[in-house]
């Protein structure tokens, strides 16, 4: 059990740092509890938004006054015409206005009936406030698609209070915040193997029967421990700002876990191919930070342009976020998420192998 | 020339350590030429040599963390190529740098690596207090290392590479940037070990060597470029000899008189250096009398390893 003796030797020498657990720690929850304090209570925004029901069907007008009326931070008000929507819109007293499409009664009618069908909402919006604009449609999006994927038949009419549409601020944000959280579990995998590389602890435990394998072992049994920790103390802090956990809280807790262990396996192999922890750190934030904006951690990816997407879904955190969102707003399950749960099991099994293929190949002489 | 084979065939059971033609190049650079060495059992060892003369990459490769580039070596039988292993389970390594986990205490580290080498608890408790005591680590066995001072590091170190008991002990520059006080506990504290352990020692201080060690290979350049014990090196020396003389009134006819009649004569601050092969002592102390010199002391110079090591290689051993 020699890794056994190398994993609890490395988790004393974090836990003891004091430095290195206030980072690790203390780093995301300062964001968690930055945007807690943003979006949690009275002080959430109030936006304006306009709707134009040209469908005029129970399921439009379901859409407007159980899904977007319910929204904290949305005053919702409608309109007949677009004419006098976007003259509001340009005197600011509207943030933006929807048209509903006649159609839309049937597209959600199907997709209740588990046939797939595209929901098409016309939104127009000041593109000059940009912050505000992006939040907009991240909501509507997401308010959209919890009202289209319901999975009650047609009796939703008799009981519309089953449709999720209470959807704050943190909500959304949160499951981004988590997974940003997990991401610097990037540097610190490598800061910690590369400092007992370039300290000389691993030449020193070279030179004892300890195996290449046991190393890899102690290394990432003690930092998924450190995942597992971090993951329960970011979910508990959400869920005191005000986060709502619909869906299952433990299949929220193995995509986190998913990510946990890629963020180890992109920095055992970052570890790999560093000497120092000067080189390290660096090339760990280059990789975290353009990575954890463009997954979407802090703010939404559709406004993103399609290359940049494109980009993001080539990572496994755009995935988790899509997925633990879904979870834990929404309340779906694994089937609905499979796609991104397999993208997930990949990545972290591929990555893995190719960090202990290098850490091992960079312990040889 | 004996062959590669020839020479491997000659392992001994009385050797500890053995290399055969060790050769370690780290591209154009020659580490390590080609060495032959032969250490006995129970023997200590000492490998002395300027920095980066290759005394390191060698207990590297000996320690089985650097493959040789060529040739190879055993301890206590074992290949380091084919049994790397089963060294492990008998070696002990101190390495040059102070390697300890900060963040835990000493009986921690002692901890891990005991148990690496699968010793059981109760004799590793046994073990740690007994090292711990004689290093004088006990009152401070329970503390975080970090907070301890450079010589305690040091010795932790070094106890580090015993905890398992190792049938060979490697010891890379022992007290390197230690004061005096700390590193005359730690050569105190070698000596005790030098019974029944095979102990192969690097350093760059000659009065390391000269306390401590059975045999000296001394290296340069790769090489092992001299041979044997402190006092078989030293008479190499002895070819030469040389008197040194404090006394008043040094006249330049007297210094022309010395030259004269010896080989060298060097003549500074009141101090006359004599060498030559034969010194008459009595002819050079009437000499001083009869030109009117006020001789107080006069001592023969006994070689030093140093001059050894500038005899052989031309260099001087930087400490």
């Amino acid at each position: 059990m020699r890794f056994w003796e190398l994993c609890t030797r490395n988790l004393k020498e974090t836990y003891r740092d004091p430095l290195a657990l206030g980072f690790l720690l203390g780093f995301p929850l300062v964001f968690m509890l930055l945007f807690g304090a943003i979006f949690s209570g009275d002080n959430v925004a109030h936006y304006p938004i306009g709707v134009i029901d040209d469908d005029n069907t129970p399921r439009s007008q379901a859409f407007i006054n159980e899904a977007l009326a319910k929204v904290p931070m949305f005053e919702v008000s409608t309109y007949d015409d677009t004419t006098t929507a976007l003259k509001d819109l340009k005197f600011g007293d509207l943030k933006a206005y929807i048209v509903i499409p006649s159609g839309f009664g049937q597209q959600v009618s199907q997709n209740w009936q588990g046939e797939e069908a595209d929901i098409f909402l016309q939104m127009t919006y000041d593109e000059s406030d940009v912050m505000v604009s992006e939040q907009l449609i991240s909501i509507i999006n997401a308010v959209t698609r919890s009202f289209a994927r319901i999975e009650i038949p047609i009796t939703i009419n008799a009981n519309p209070i089953h449709i999720e549409t209470e959807i704050t601020e943190i909500d959304f944000i949160a499951p981004g915040i988590i997974i940003f959280g997990l991401l610097i579990m990037i540097p610190t995998s490598a800061r910690i193997m590369v400092s007992d590389k370039e300290r000389g602890f691993l030449s020193r435990l070279l030179t004892t029967p300890t195996r290449p394998l046991d190393f890899i072992s102690g290394y990432s049994l003690c930092l998924a421990f450190i995942a597992i920790a971090q993951i329960i103390i970011f979910i508990a802090a959400a869920w005191v700002f005000g986060m709502d956990i619909v869906g299952s809280l433990g299949l929220a807790f193995l995509i986190f876990l998913l990510v946990g262990l890629s963020s180890i396996g992109i920095g055992m192999v970052v570890a790999s191919l560093s000497k120092s922890e000067n080189q390290a750190e660096p090339l760990c934030w280059i990789f975290a930070m353009p990575l954890a904006m463009l997954s979407g951690c802090w703010f939404s990816i559709e406004m993103l342009p399609s290359y940049l997407r494109n980009v993001a879904y080539a990572f496994p955190f755009a995935h988790a976020i899509d997925a633990s969102r879904a979870i834990l707003i929404r309340g779906v399950g694994l089937e609905a998420v499979s796609n991104n749960f397999l993208f997930l099991v990949g990545w972290a099994v591929v990555i893995f192998a190719i960090g202990i293929i290098l850490f091992r190949r960079s312990m040889r002489s | 020339m004996t062959s590669y084979s020839a020479k491997r065939a000659k392992a001994s059971d009385d050797f500890a350590i053995q290399t055969f033609n060790l050769t370690r190049t780290f591209n154009s650079l020659v580490a390590v030429d080609g060495i032959d060495l032969n250490i006995k059992k129970g023997e200590l060892f000492a490998l002395l040599g300027p920095n980066g003369a290759g005394k390191t990459t060698t207990i590297n490769m000996l320690c089985c963390l650097l493959k040789p580039t060529s040739g190879t070596a055993q301890v206590m039988g074992y290949d380091i190529l084919k049994q790397p292993f089963k060294i492990k389970e008998i070696i002990g390594v101190s390495p040059q740098e102070t390697v300890i986990s900060e963040h835990l205490n000493p009986q921690e580290n002692l901890n891990l690596i005991g148990k690496i080498h699968g010793i059981n608890a109760r004799e590793l408790k046994i073990r740690s207090r007994q090292l711990l005591e004689t290093m004088g680590l006990s009152d401070r066995a329970k503390e975080q290392v970090r907070k301890f001072s450079g010589g305690m590091k040091r010795r932790l170190n070094i106890v580090m590479a015993l905890i398992h008991n190792p049938k060979v002990l490697f010891l890379d520059e022992p007290t390197l940037g230690l004061d005096p006080q700390a590193r005359r506990a730690i050569w105190d504290y070698i000596i005790q070990l030098k019974r029944g352990k095979t102990i192969l020692l690097t350093t760059h201080y000659m009065d390391e060597v000269d306390f401590l060690a059975d045999r000296i290979g001394i290296m340069d350049e790769g090489k092992i470029v001299a041979l044997g014990t402190s006092t078989e090196l030293k008479a190499s020396m002895l070819e030469k000899h040389t008197l040194i003389i404090h006394a008043q009134n040094l006249t330049q006819r007297l210094i022309e008189e010395m030259r004269s009649r010896y080989a060298e004569v060097e003549v500074t601050n009141g101090t006359m250096e004599i060498s030559d092969k034969k010194l008459d002592f009595e002819e050079i102390v009437n000499l001083l009398h009869a030109f009117g010199a006020i001789v107080r002391s006069a001592s023969i110079k006994e070689p030093t390893l140093e001059d050894v090591f500038l005899h052989i290689t031309g260099k001087e051993l930087r400490e």
